[in-house]
């Protein structure tokens, strides 16, 4: 089992993961030793953004930018808590793989003891067709802790 | 502009002015070699690709279920003037139109690459239609499609006089049995990371000499970057859904049907229903009782009032194929 303390946090531009944000901090802005990853994971580009004239680096470095706006608002968000020290962020597009696949590789090549995600609460006919991350990351759990915030 | 006997070897010219195409024709036939602009290109006009002269003999219609036939200028079907070979091309046509599904709104768009991407995956794969693809001098890939001669399955499943309960204890087995194997062949796309993109119940050809069953078209492509494969399933769901009652029933069609009516419509609930199409039915066995339980809660995975769906075409594949043995 990784180390608990060791939290990735899946953020994007929702009111659920700021919830998740919220929790996360308070769970840890005591604890000395706890580190937080703040991920972001974005889908590859729809297949005809190619044919529209658009390459894949304009498409990063809007992804990017976006990612770094996110990254933002969460640190501004985490300042009351005092927890910037121990904040790194991180930003990827899930190549070839689902967003919840993506998210279960970096924590897995960072030994991440603790998957925080937000939850959206949809549909069952809009999770056939549009998935549930946070459905995803539970189905496929192990040797870490999920939390679900919704 | 340029015109077909100014250009073709010698050698074709008796065959293209002998042609029932051309003899009728009130014009000279013209040649392309770019079909960009495809609108412009008519019966009687020589596509010149891939070192062949294919002359236009017509153009491939479809129509999409209640609505009139559609000529689709870029579908030509065409002739091989040297050796009289008949192909179906496909020309480059950059569509995007949003698909209704329920409440949802999905982007599609047509995609040649994809289409030659599936193309070259399934050349040796009995159940998909055969074709190759190739750039025109206009840099459009033009796919090159052998020509399957048979009839669409929903078509073909309503040929001879049969009541439901006969068809369905005669004919639908084998049915099954040939549609497990196009079921199959998406899930080989599935694992090659490649998706169909418009399975409906005409786009399975039967073909005539060998009985197989064989999917066509496959450029349609739609962006659903976490469940990329779900859409298919949910359209395999569809056509086992139409296979098994031979017809689509809406709330209307219990009503109208001269061994329903409302007593079997009081019995429906909306967890009968298509988790997407709120007003079509699934749960079948409550229109056809003698249906198995197996059978019927494969359909019901697809319905309103499902706790589970199939994560992958495999799942939907075994379940069938075990429900079916059990039917013979
Ligand atoms: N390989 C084939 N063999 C026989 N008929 C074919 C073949 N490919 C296409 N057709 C016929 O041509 C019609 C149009 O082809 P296809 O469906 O590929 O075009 P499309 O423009 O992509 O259609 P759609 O509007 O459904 O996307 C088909 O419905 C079918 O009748
Ligand atoms: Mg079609």
């Amino acid at each position: 089992m990784n180390d608990w303390k060791k939290i990735l946090i899946a953020v994007d531009q929702s009111e659920t993961s700021i919830k998740a944000l919220n929790y996360t901090a308070d769970i840890i802005s005591n604890l000395p030793d706890a580190e937080l990853c703040l991920l972001y994971i974005y889908p590859e580009p729809p297949p005809n953004y190619y044919s529209r004239g658009g390459s894949l680096s304009d498409y990063q470095q809007e992804k990017t930018a976006a990612a770094e706006v996110i990254f933002q608002n969460s640190m501004d968000f985490l300042e009351k808590y005092k927890l910037q020290k121990k904040v790194i962020t991180q930003s990827k597009m899930a190549d070839h793989i689902t967003i919840s696949q993506a998210i279960l590789e970096v924590q897995a090549e960072g030994q991440f003891g603790t998957v925080v995600v937000g939850k959206r609460g949809v549909s069952k006919a809009e999770e056939f067709l549009f998935g549930s991350i946070s459905n995803g990351i539970v189905h496929h759990c192990s040797d870490f802790t999920v939390w679900v915030v919704g | 502009m340029e015109y077909a006997l100014d250009i073709l070897p010698q050698r074709l010219h008796g065959a293209l002015k002998r042609h029932r195409v051309t003899r009728s024709l009130r014009r000279p036939p013209r040649y392309f070699t770019d079909t960009s602009n495809f609108t412009a290109i008519d019966y009687g006009d020589i596509i010149a690709i891939d070192n062949r002269f294919l002359l236009v003999t017509g153009y491939t219609r479809e129509g999409r279920f209640g609505i009139e036939e559609q000529v689709k200028p870029w579908v030509p079907r065409t002739e091989d003037l040297e050796n009289g070979e008949k192909f179906i091309l496909k020309l480059v046509f950059h569509e995007t139109f949003d698909m209704q599904l329920g409440q949802f709104t999905i982007n599609c768009y047509r995609n040649p690459e994809k289409e030659a991407r599936v193309l070259e995956l399934v050349k040796d794969h009995p159940h998909f239609m055969h074709g190759r693809s190739v750039l025109d001098e206009g840099n459009n890939l033009v796919r090159i499609l052998d020509i399957i001669g048979g009839s669409r399955l929903d078509k073909y499943i309503h040929r001879g006089e049969l009541s439901h309960q006969e068809y369905f204890f005669q004919k639908f087995p084998e049915v099954i049995r040939q549609f497990l194997e196009c079921v199959k062949g998406i899930q080989f796309l599935h694992e090659n990371g490649l998706r169909h993109g418009d399975i409906r119940r005409d786009h399975i050809f039967v073909e005539r000499d060998t009985g197989l069953y064989r999917w066509i078209d496959f450029d349609y492509d739609f962006y659903m970057p976490e469940r990329p494969f779900a859409l298919d399933l949910y359209e395999l769901g569809n056509i086992l859904t139409y296979l098994t009652a031979r017809e689509r029933f809406h709330q209307k069609t219990i009503l109208n049907h001269p061994d329903m009516g409302q007593a079997v419509l009081d019995t429906i609930v909306p967890g009968d229903l298509s988790v997407l199409s709120k007003n079509r039915i699934v749960n079948i066995k409550k229109l056809f009782p003698y249906i198995p339980d197996r059978l019927n809660n494969i359909l019901l995975h697809f319905s309103y009032g499902t706790e589970v769906f199939y994560e992958t075409v495999a799942e939907f594949h075994d379940e069938l194929a075990e429900a079916m043995s059990v039917l013979g």
